[in-house]
């Protein structure tokens, strides 16, 4: 589906990570990897640290932290906000929605819109996309777009597949109408008969929580977890974003006439080192243009991993000049969706710690 | 095949792989080599295996014959 959307920009962009620090040498005792295989998978995937949020903090916290450390630095006012979209799959709880506990926390007007919307990691994409649509809205001026993960507390410590990679983080990123007419341009596909790739089999209404569900057990490539565990088929997750995420691209940059040269960057989600590499090289680009360094710094959150990969690696470039990029999501769903973008003369760009 | 053996060889970070070995038998087999594989795979030969496949195709040769039978 294409999106084509004018009159509106990201004006700022704050990621928050925890300030607890996980290091894949210390864990590596849970796993049953050889001195060898660490050495190796540390290289090849980008294992090195991961921020993980102390027990009992959830995304909303997070999300709360950063929007008020914009209100306290006089970046963001409270009564300009007209929309508050919360992109997660890591609610408080089922109901009510996230944002409608954050709108009343964060102490907002009354005529304002709130928006859980579940995604995960295309979920910047999709959230922006959304934001975008309600802008074209004659009352909404600006749209407060929140998206993250703390999906830590559902990753069992012995999955090798998806635990070295895991994160938590959340980002707040500002949109707003602007005069002049900046062009952005995105696509979301979906696969759903694929949608189980990536799940938590238990905890919804489908297979509620038990005393069964809980039992840990061992699969065959010798993961431990247990039915109210994130579980991944690594595999088909890669297949799928090598034959979608590059064609996907290809086609938008046809859509807008451009080629891959004139874009500054490929801002992507960060599942892991490889997969980045292996997605560069399809797209025969050089890994300067695609970062892949989010991973070993922060873990992978999710969508946030996409406001972080900006806050990360392209703070100065973005507070001072405007880049063309191409931001690319990719996984649970399955969905992939990619938008190509001006962003920059932000008002913010930063991460903070919670 | 020679140009397989030879990417195989690589990614088990071994001198030589035989048409015959065992993937099982290496050492450093693993998921990572799993994965490593379908890479290899999909830029060289434009071909998508899954992991169960590289899994079940258990020898170099079998490899081989797996991505024949794609191509």
């Amino acid at each position: 589906m294409l999106f084509k959307f004018k009159n509106a920009k990201i004006s700022g962009v704050l990621t928050i990570v925890p300030k607890n620090v996980v290091k894949f040498d210390d864990e590596v005792n849970n796993y049953t990897f050889s001195p060898k295989q660490t050495l190796k998978l540390k290289k090849i995937m980008g294992y090195e640290e991961r921020r993980i949020a102390p027990s009992g903090v959830c995304t909303s916290d997070l999300c709360e932290y950063g929007v008020k450390y914009l209100f306290e630095n006089k970046l963001l006012k409270k009564d300009e906000i007209d929309a508050l979209i919360l992109v997660t799959q890591s609610p408080d709880y089922y109901m009510p929605a996230t944002s409608n506990i954050l709108h009343g926390k964060l102490g907002l007007k009354e005529d304002v819109v709130c928006m859980d919307i579940n995604q995960g990691c295309c979920g910047y994409i999709i959230g922006l996309i959304q934001s975008f649509m309600l802008l074209e809205q004659p009352s909404i001026k600006k749209v407060l777009l929140l998206n993250g993960d703390v999906l830590s507390p559902k990753i069992s410590k012995k999955d090798r597949n998806s635990c070295p990679i895991a994160g938590d983080g959340a980002s707040v990123t500002v949109l707003e109408k602007t005069e002049y007419s900046e062009f952005v341009l995105a696509d979301i596909k979906t696969d759903g008969a694929n949608a189980m790739c990536l799940n938590i089999p238990a905890g919804g209404f489908r297979m509620p929580c038990s005393a069964e569900t809980a039992v840990m057990k061992q699969d065959e490539c010798g993961n431990i977890r247990s039915l109210n565990n994130l579980v991944m088929r690594g595999d088909d997750v890669f297949n799928f974003v090598m034959t979608k995420v590059p064609t996907q691209i290809e086609f938008l940059l046809k859509e807008n006439n451009m080629t891959k040269e004139e874009l500054d960057y490929f801002v992507c989600h960060q599942p892991n080192r490889f997969m980045l590499q292996k997605l560069a090289d399809k797209l025969e680009v050089n890994y300067e243009k695609l970062p892949n360094n989010i991973v070993e710094k922060f873990g992978n959150s999710s969508g946030a991993t996409i406001p972080t990969n900006l806050c990360y690696n392209f703070k100065d470039e973005l507070l001072n000049k405007t880049l063309k990029v191409c931001l690319s999501g990719f996984g649970i769903g399955l969905t992939w969706a990619s938008m190509l973008i001006n962003i920059g003369k932000l008002d913010f760009c930063e991460i903070i710690e919670y | 095949m020679e140009e397989l053996l030879e990417q195989l060889a690589d990614i088990l970070e071994i001198d030589e792989i035989k048409p015959q070995d065992e993937f099982e038998s290496f050492e450093d087999w693993d998921s990572l080599s799993v994965l490593s594989i379908i890479a290899m795979v999909q830029s060289k030969y434009k071909i998508v295996l899954t992991a169960t496949e590289v899994r079940n195709s258990k020898t170099a040769q079998g490899l081989f014959e797996l991505i024949k039978n794609k191509g």
